[in-house]
């Protein structure tokens, strides 16, 4: 049986009558890129939020590294029993936010040692060192000191990879983690992606950045409409999409 | 103006000033430790308990002081079940009456405060809490009860310098603090002025250093707070012109 770091099966995810996710499913093997496109509100977020339960799904299955999680379903919704596996898996799932999401009221450095000494409760000399080591793999390390509110979008982002890395997680959620920058920031995000991507981390990327998808991931997923539209390589799908929706999306999408 | 009558009386009003002094540090010292789990237990919306503290705030906030300490000084002494059981002990005396009032007051203020501070904390920093796979205790100690009583500073720095105003009314259950001590210089020499004018002195320098220790704390809890930074500009710093 193939391991598979994460699955979701038929996920199913609604706000009231509005049915964000139909019946998605997708896979990630270890060093697999997964880009997930879509246009704003087609779910993307939704789908990353599902995978880490920030939100509960109302339908469909997970696996962790093929443990499946598991869920009674309450009011419709599937809430996880066992909240210990939960917090477990949440702590191997790191994600980059598109707002950043750091806390404020600490340094760059308490904020990268945070969840590792707090969650895996890992020693604070040890902690130090991981956050060492990240800070200036993302080419921050200088500014270890500075409060998130004295540096640059592209230096905060560059904090959240930092963050998640230091949990040494299993796979690496992006939503938009450039969406929220200046253009002239944006490369500097891209180009550490692009290094934990060569390293053969495995990566889950909500990402309206066309060439990203189309250089470094190894899987491109179009949502629409709740459902995926189309999937497959990004040669294929960037070259010979097959769906409508596809085509149109991506000639807006290069236009801008 | 006869400052003889001050300097005469050093001690006494030295006195008042360590009772006005210790009352509100006190009081400040047990209000903010009633008042983290009060908050919490608004912010939670806890069934029934949410309700009695919305209660107990609305009334200690909406009546005034003075009120309150008569009630509890005057108040409690009319059930003879009072009177009679160990309460009693506490409550016939006016300084731990007076205690009783600051803390319940102040405790009502800064509940309020604590619970906004809470209700407003930014769901981003929650949710990024709750995704590395903090538990709700963690995310709560670790990042928005730290976070929140830094945004409390402001408010919370408005209410101590209320609550050292409002010790003054502490002389009407015949506690002799600063304002009392005055007060009876006043009716010993029949010279209102120079005592109540040497006393203002007196609370201007308390208010001007606290004033002063907490613009140092705002500065190292809280400049940097990116929520700060925007609700600080000022209407020069719009371009408007
Ligand atoms: N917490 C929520 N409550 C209600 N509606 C939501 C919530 N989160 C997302 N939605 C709705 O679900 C849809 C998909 O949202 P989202 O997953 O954020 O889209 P995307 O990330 O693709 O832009 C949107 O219409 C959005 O308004
Ligand atoms: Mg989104």
């Amino acid at each position: 049986m193939t391991e598979y770091t994460l699955q979701a099966k038929n996920l199913k995810k609604r706000f009231a009558s509005h049915e964000v996710l139909k019946d998605v499913s997708i896979k990630a093997k270890k060093g697999d890129v997964i880009s997930i496109l879509g246009a704003s509100g087609s779910g993307k977020s939704t789908l990353l939020k599902c995978t880490n339960l920030l939100q509960y799904p109302n339908g469909g299955e997970l696996y962790f590294h093929n443990e499946q999680i598991k869920f009674k379903l309450k009011n419709g919704l599937m809430v996880p029993v066992d909240n210990k596996q939960v917090l477990r898996i949440r702590s191997k799932l790191s994600m980059v936010f598109q707002q950043f999401n750091l806390w404020t009221h600490m340094t760059i450095l308490e904020n990268v040692m945070e969840a590792p000494v707090h969650v895996l409760k890992i020693n604070k000399k040890d902690a130090l060192e991981r956050a060492h080591t990240y800070l200036d793999k993302v080419g921050i390390l200088e500014k270890k000191d500075a409060y998130p509110a004295q540096l640059s979008g592209g230096q905060q982002q560059r904090v959240g990879i930092a963050r998640a890395l230091a949990m040494e997680p299993d796979i690496l959620l992006f939503d938009e983690p450039t969406s929220a920058l200046d253009p002239e920031l944006v490369n500097e995000v891209l180009l550490v992606m692009r290094k934990l991507a060569n390293e053969g981390r495995t990566m889950l990327v909500v990402t309206h950045e066309m060439n990203f998808a189309k250089e470094v991931s190894n899987y491109v997923i179009f949502l629409h409409n709740g459902l995926i539209e189309e999937e497959g390589n990004p040669q294929k799908l960037f070259n010979h999409p097959n769906s409508a929706k596809l085509n149109q999306f991506l000639n807006v999408m290069n236009k801008s | 103006m006869n400052f003889s009558i001050v300097i005469d009386n050093i001690p006494l009003l030295l006195d008042g000033l360590w009772v006005t002094l210790h009352l509100i540090s006190l009081s400040l010292v047990l209000g903010f430790m009633l008042a983290l789990p009060l908050a919490l237990i608004r912010h939670f919306k806890v069934p029934v308990a949410n309700q009695l503290i919305w209660g107990f705030t609305y009334f200690f906030r909406s009546t005034p002081l003075i009120l309150q300490i008569y009630l509890i000084y005057y108040g409690t002494g009319q059930f003879s079940w009072i009177r009679d059981s160990w309460m009693w002990v506490i409550l016939e005396k006016a300084y731990l009456c007076g205690l009783i009032a600051f803390t319940l007051n102040t405790a009502a203020y800064t509940t309020e405060i604590f619970r906004n501070a809470l209700d407003t904390m930014r769901k981003n920093e929650i949710e990024a809490a709750i995704a590395f796979g903090m538990s709700t205790w963690k995310a709560y100690t670790r990042i928005v009860i730290p976070n929140s009583l830094r945004r409390s500073i402001p408010p919370y720095s408005n209410e101590v310098i209320f609550l050292l105003h409002s010790s003054s009314i502490a002389s009407a259950i015949t506690i002799t603090e600063l304002t009392g001590a005055a007060r009876y210089l006043y009716s010993k020499y029949y010279d209102p002025f120079t005592p109540f004018l040497a006393v203002s002195l007196v609370y201007l320098v308390i208010v001007f250093l606290l004033t002063y220790i907490f613009k140092l704390l705002e500065r190292r809890f809280l400049s940097y707070l990116s929520i700060n930074h925007e609700s600080t500009k000022k209407l020069g710093d719009f371009g408007n012109p």
